[in-house]
């Protein structure tokens, strides 16, 4: 492929572009639908002064004029205030506040998937226990994470413990919904067929290691499923921070909606862009590493001419 | 024979438990009967009764026509996707299909529960339900099933396939209706489909047991309903405050079980020969 660094860069640039494209799709999307926002947001019929509210929210000029002035603010790191979930509380405290526990929750959650790709990589998972992965795989997150929470409450009481429910987190997030499975099975696909490649067997009677040949060649796409799995990863957070009790963006995320306080829902959502970004680059990153590696000039024994 | 029958047999008996449901489904749950409350699947035939005393196999039906329509029609519009990704692959329109994958790789970016949230926060109330996040789920699966479509076509020959089969003297109908979806395109768009099925209504039961374990209301059906998630909910009660509703935790698990044997069967029986 001559334009290797086509794919990486159209992911960097993705990766700039999410964090900013996310919100204003949101804005656009708030606008696009039938009823004014404000509205929509605190309808007539159930709520009184919606046009002082639209006012005080800053929905009543446009579109453009409620995502620049959002999105100048942030840029001089005034994030607005909660609308209702906490009204008149800046979000950028609550935000702040929340993020370390949805990384440490990824974080932990993503070590079964990255232990199970390398021991799938490196051929230590036996095909008799796919049934099993597979079992495990179909499990839905919602369930798994129910069970959790009971045993939670039964061994902690009602509010339950922190660590635990971040571990409990975790352990489901890992394993729920396919992402335990998928990293393993895909994974194990994924170097298989590139084992059955003729140079691999070229390799193996020149006696060379499998793995240094094979892997130069699939990283790009098992980066691609690294990165997938923590997309997934950052999908169920939601789910499992609400059900545990958990204080991440999630569970923010979650809290915002149901009040329909856009004013947190929009830091939240760029929180979330700008996780996904972050994988994005990596990937990118990581492909463009790969790439250099593989196009570096072959070490020629010297003397093997002559 | 490749357990192809088998699967389907047990995909059809699957699909007829729910269709069952979804057709006996009451428009009302029965009135309360305190003294009949929380009794079990033998006092209550056929699952027991919730804590009010009204029977449970109004929840599962209740809850069968929640999830039905959207999920099929989620089911339906990546199918349909996954018939474009394919189709464009055979064609080679070299412009279209690049498009197709940075539009899927930027869509595929986004943590798809936190799209979900957001389309249910700006719906207005009179569009609130099941379907608008039905389809938007669907949306969001559809470039994942676009790119195994359009790598199964690879597979084919791409532009080559078509040209070939244009050589044999068929006609632009036959190749793409009979050819490419009917018989190569086929267990790549089933399979996908049941798989969004199933994910649809694990996310109704996901945002409803979210919304019911902080006694809110749904985003995906109206208050007069009641979902699988109130029966999961009944189920958490009985697991962590030991109250008397064991035999939801029984009918929970059965119906999720019911769903996800459905769609594995579905994709097993859709397999190429």
């Amino acid at each position: 492929m001559k334009r290797w660094w086509l794919r990486p860069l159209v992911r960097f640039v993705a990766a700039l572009v999410l964090p900013v494209a996310v919100p204003f799709l949101c804005v656009l999307l708030l606008w696009a639908l039938p009823g004014d926002p404000a509205s929509i947001i605190c309808p007539p019929e159930s709520c009184s002064g919606t046009e002082e509210l639209a006012r005080r929210w800053n929905l009543d000029a446009g579109p453009g004029h409620y995502f620049w002035s959002w999105i100048s603010g942030v840029a001089q790191g005034e994030w607005g205030n909660s609308w209702r979930l906490m009204t008149g509380m800046g979000v950028r405290a609550l935000v702040e506040e929340s993020v370390p526990n949805t990384l440490m929750l990824l974080g932990l959650a993503f070590i079964p998937v990255v232990v199970g790709s390398l021991v799938a990589a490196l051929e230590l998972v036996n095909e008799r226990v796919d049934p099993v992965l597979q079992v495990i795989g179909a499990v839905p997150g919602i369930l798994l994470a129910l069970l959790a929470a009971a045993w939670q409450t039964l061994t902690f009481g009602p509010d339950g413990e922190r660590m635990a429910g971040l571990l409990l987190g975790a352990a489901v997030l890992g394993l729920a919904d396919g992402v335990f499975s998928g990293a393993v099975l895909g994974t194990r696909s994924l170097f298989g067929s590139e084992r059955r490649q003729r140079y691999v067997g070229v390799a193996v009677l020149r006696g060379e290691r499998i793995i240094e040949n094979t892997l130069p060649n699939v990283a790009p796409a098992f980066i691609g499923q690294l990165r997938a799995r923590g997309v997934q990863l950052l999908s169920g957070a939601v789910v499992i921070e609400v059900v545990l009790r958990i204080d991440g963006v999630g569970d923010l995320l979650w809290q915002a909606t149901l009040v329909q306080d856009f004013g947190l829902v929009m830091p939240v959502v760029t929180a979330f862009a700008l996780f996904s970004s972050a994988l994005l680059l990596v990937q990118a990153v990581a492909e463009i590493g790969v790439a250099l590696l593989v196009r570096r000039s072959p070490r020629v024994p010297l003397g093997g001419a002559a | 024979m490749s357990g192809r029958w088998p699967a389907a047999a047990v995909a059809l008996l699957c699909a007829l438990a729910l269709m069952v449901l979804v057709v006996a489904a009451p428009e009302h749950l029965s009135a309360i009967d305190q003294g009949r409350a929380a009794e079990g699947a033998l006092q209550m035939p056929p699952f027991g009764a919730d804590g009010r005393g009204r029977p449970l196999w109004e929840y599962a039906a209740q809850g069968a026509s929640v999830v039905a329509l959207p999920a099929l029609a989620a089911g339906l519009l990546v199918s349909a996707f996954s018939v474009l990704g394919g189709v464009v692959r055979a064609m080679g329109l070299e412009r279209v299909d690049p498009m197709i994958q940075a539009a899927g790789e930027i869509v595929g970016a986004l943590p798809r529960m936190v799209v979900i949230l957001v389309v249910a926060l700006v719906l207005p109330r009179e569009w609130r339900g099941l379907m608008p996040l039905a389809l938007t789920w669907a949306l969001l699966s559809a470039p994942g099933a676009m790119d195994e479509a359009a790598a199964v076509a690879e597979r084919l020959g791409g532009a080559r396939f078509v040209e070939a089969l244009r050589a044999h003297g068929y006609s632009a109908p036959r190749i793409f209706l009979v050819h490419i979806v009917g018989y190569n395109l086929r267990p790549v768009l089933v399979r996908q489909g049941a798989e969004v099925m199933s994910q649809v209504v694990f996310l109704e039961i996901a945002l409803s047991y979210l919304a019911a374990s902080r006694q809110d209301p749904s985003f995906t059906h109206s208050d007069s309903l009641v979902s699988w998630a109130d029966i999961l909910y009944l189920g958490y009660q009985a697991l962590a405050f030991r109250e008397p509703y064991g035999h939801a935790v029984v009918l929970g698990l059965g119906l999720l079980a019911l769903v996800t044997v459905f769609a594995s069967a579905v994709g097993r029986a859709a397999r190429a020969r």
